[in-house]
């Protein structure tokens, strides 16, 4: 999958349930989609005082006013204040009411699958709660770093130095490796990519707990993770239309250009968005339908552009393990079922590309053999429309 | 000469009876790949496109003694087929696959590791030297016996860089696709090093995407320890900033991972860097 590709994230209580699951100890919360039955929560927590968060998959939600710190009397109003309020172009659907804790000290603790390493790495600093960053670049000395090979069963033994490094002693030391173990277990058995926890709070009664959550899962492992994969945080992340994609296996990122792409690689894809650019249009989207792609997944890829706001179409295929016959007839149904209405450029190369350029001819379609010529193509096709 | 595949090299298919293994193998074979024997456990025994299909890993190379396997089978089995060719003793295992769970990717390129196995993929399009051998997906049609050597991260886009090469009349001595996955098997930097040592290799092509610090790697060994001359293209240049891997990813790797960035790094080392990729072969003339 591409960078270019929204990060499979999760919401922070989506994250924090699966802490819980985990044993990774958490301040107690509750989800709201309206502001009912707060009182039910005020009673199970005891306090009159607790955290409201926003669930937003995008950052600065502190900045925003989405996080606050309300009384119960203040919660049903600020709840209703901030559900259905835009959040860098997403409205808050869920608002999280959980337990406050006091503060004696905080933490940062990540563990990530490193790419360059192929292995897990442990990130950690005493120094948390804030842009850890800024941490790293003005106490690197404060920050520490191991790595855990693929094989390694992580027994607590493994986490005593890192805790002592960060400065945990007797009984919370032993919470830290306990933690550490479930942390490290927990990224392996869900195939979490990255899990961050800024900040670990370390309570005045020397209980850690973690304050937030930011999960990233795998989305190439939801043959078997479908409970992670069908959370809400995976529908969100997408436009309407990506979502679509997605669910039919084409990777497809939403751009505000006015050529919409069907192409098959990442690398070929992003390199035809550039084309247009670099000829003085731009791309309406960024459309992988992936190796091996057959015709319903052509067909369904110009069905997601019918409906989007755009100028014009460039299917632009090099096809190795996808065949420019199966491409061909996906264009044709497409244009058959879909009411296409713009100009649309077709290149086609590479496997069975033959069979699929007489397919298109036998239905007047004309397919071009080189990118360049058909990029400039569309882009004449479309500036003169206008 | 090339690198890591030539007209000798023994291959396994494993997946050879399944729709993409048959269509694949047949234009491997057609190509000259000295495809040995094909493996589908519960099919063993049969022979498929005319070679024979065995059981297992283990069995198909103690019959064939095959150095080299692929993998066309499908993302979920692919972990444990890719172990398999590793303890059956081959010596490059090249995954097509797609869409791998990267824990596996990282487990078997941990195991080809520990190994001395050479990985290549997953989510790639394979290598091929041409008039020799392929193993993958790569059109060979497309390719032309020559003296570059090319090393990508992408799949179709190389193919559009090999055929505009061929065109202008320059060959290939291997192109090596390393897929587009964060966790893979052989990187760049390999591929460079065994084409600086390759006497029939004289130019260097690199392909790169945004994302990930293979681009910076490479410029760093350019500098120390290539000689022969090295060009590259970036996809992903005017794609909007990819997010973030959580800050945890910025620790470790900065914030390097820009289209713009890596081509800064590379032109820094002294490897010629182009807009569009079509510019590559007009370079190459210009340097002659």
């Amino acid at each position: 999958m591409p960078v270019f590709n929204n990060m499979p994230m999760l919401y922070e209580i989506e994250g924090k349930q699966l802490f819980k699951e985990n044993k990774i100890p958490v301040p107690r919360f509750r989800a709201y989609t309206d502001s009912n039955s707060i009182s039910q929560f005020v009673e199970e927590i005891g306090s009159d005082v607790m955290m409201a968060k926003a669930q937003a998959l995008s950052g600065g939600r502190g900045k925003a006013g989405l996080i606050k710190k309300v009384s119960s009397a203040e919660a049903e109003e600020y709840i209703q204040s901030i559900l259905g309020r835009d959040h860098r172009g997403k409205p808050v659907e869920i608002v999280m009411l959980e337990e406050p804790l006091e503060i004696e000290k905080e933490y940062y603790l990540a563990v990530m699958l490193d790419n360059e390493s192929g292995k897990y790495l442990i990130i950690a600093s005493s120094r948390g709660g804030v842009d850890i960053e800024e941490v790293a670049e003005h106490y690197p000395d404060d920050i520490f770093k191991e790595y855990l090979s693929i094989w390694d069963v992580p027994f607590s033994y493994l986490f005593i130095d890192l805790g002592k490094n960060l400065g945990f002693e007797a009984k919370t030391l032993t919470s830290f490796t306990n933690l550490m173990t479930n942390m490290v277990n927990m990224a392996k058995q869900r195939d979490l990519t990255l899990v961050e926890i800024n900040p670990l709070i370390l309570t005045p009664d020397k209980k850690i707990i973690a304050a937030d959550s930011k999960v990233v899962i795998d989305g190439n492992s939801d043959f078997r993770q479908a409970n992670i994969t069908s959370l809400k945080s995976q529908r969100d992340r997408h436009t309407e239309l990506e979502f679509e994609a997605d669910q039919a296996g084409i990777s497809y990122v939403q751009l505000d250009g006015e050529i919409g792409i069907v192409s098959g690689g990442a690398g070929l894809s992003m390199a035809t968005c550039d084309l247009l650019e670099f000829f003085g249009s731009s791309p309406a989207n960024f459309l992988d339908v992936g190796g091996g792609a057959d015709e319903t997944k052509i067909e369904k890829s110009l069905e997601i552009l019918s409906r989007q706001d755009i100028k014009g179409i460039f299917v632009n295929f090099f096809a190795g393990i996808t065949r420019c016959n199966d491409v061909a007839h996906g264009i044709i149904n497409a244009s058959k079922k879909f009411k296409i209405e713009v100009p649309i450029v077709i290149r086609l190369v590479g496997t069975n590309d033959k069979e699929g350029i007489s397919i298109l001819e036998k239905n007047g379609i004309k397919a071009y053999g080189e990118m360049e010529p058909a990029a400039r193509k569309i882009i004449e096709l479309v500036k003169g429309g206008n | 000469m090339a690198i890591l595949l030539n007209e000798n090299t023994k291959v396994i298919v494993q997946g050879i009876t399944g729709k993409q293994g048959t269509f694949h193998a047949r234009s491997m074979i057609d190509y000259g790949t000295k495809v040995v024997a094909g493996v589908t456990p519960g099919k063993g025994g049969q022979e498929h496109l005319g070679v024979p299909v065995f059981d297992s890993m283990k069995e198909a190379v103690e019959a064939t003694q095959a150095t080299a396997s692929v993998i066309f089978i499908p993302a979920r089995f692919t972990y444990s087929a890719a172990m398999e060719a590793i303890d059956a003793g081959i010596n490059l295992l090249t995954v097509i696959t797609e869409g791998v769970p990267v824990q596996d990717s990282a487990r078997i390129r941990q195991k080809a590791l520990d190994n001395d196995v050479v990985m290549v993929g997953p989510n790639c399009p394979g290598l091929i030297t041409p008039e020799a051998s392929k193993i993958g997906i790569i059109p060979g049609e497309i390719c032309a016996k020559g003296n570059v050597g090319i090393v990508s991260r992408s799949g179709t886009l190389t193919y559009e860089i090999i055929q505009n090469l061929t065109v202008n009349s320059f060959g290939q001595s291997t192109c090596v696709g390393l897929g587009g996955d964060p966790i893979k098997g052989i990187g760049f930097n390999e591929c460079l090093t065994l084409f600086e040592n390759d006497p029939q290799t004289k130019q260097i092509i690199l392909v790169g995407e945004i994302g990930g610090t293979g681009e910076q790697q490479a410029a760093d060994l350019v500098k120390k320890e290539i000689t022969k001359p090295v060009y590259a293209f970036i996809a992903g240049q005017t794609a909007p900033p990819g997010k973030q891997m959580g800050h945890a990813g910025a620790i470790v790797h900065g914030k390097s991972g820009t289209a713009k960035e890596k081509m800064r790094i590379l032109s820094e080392a002294g490897i010629t860097t182009v807009k569009i990729s079509s510019e590559i072969p007009l370079r190459i003339k210009e340097n002659l």
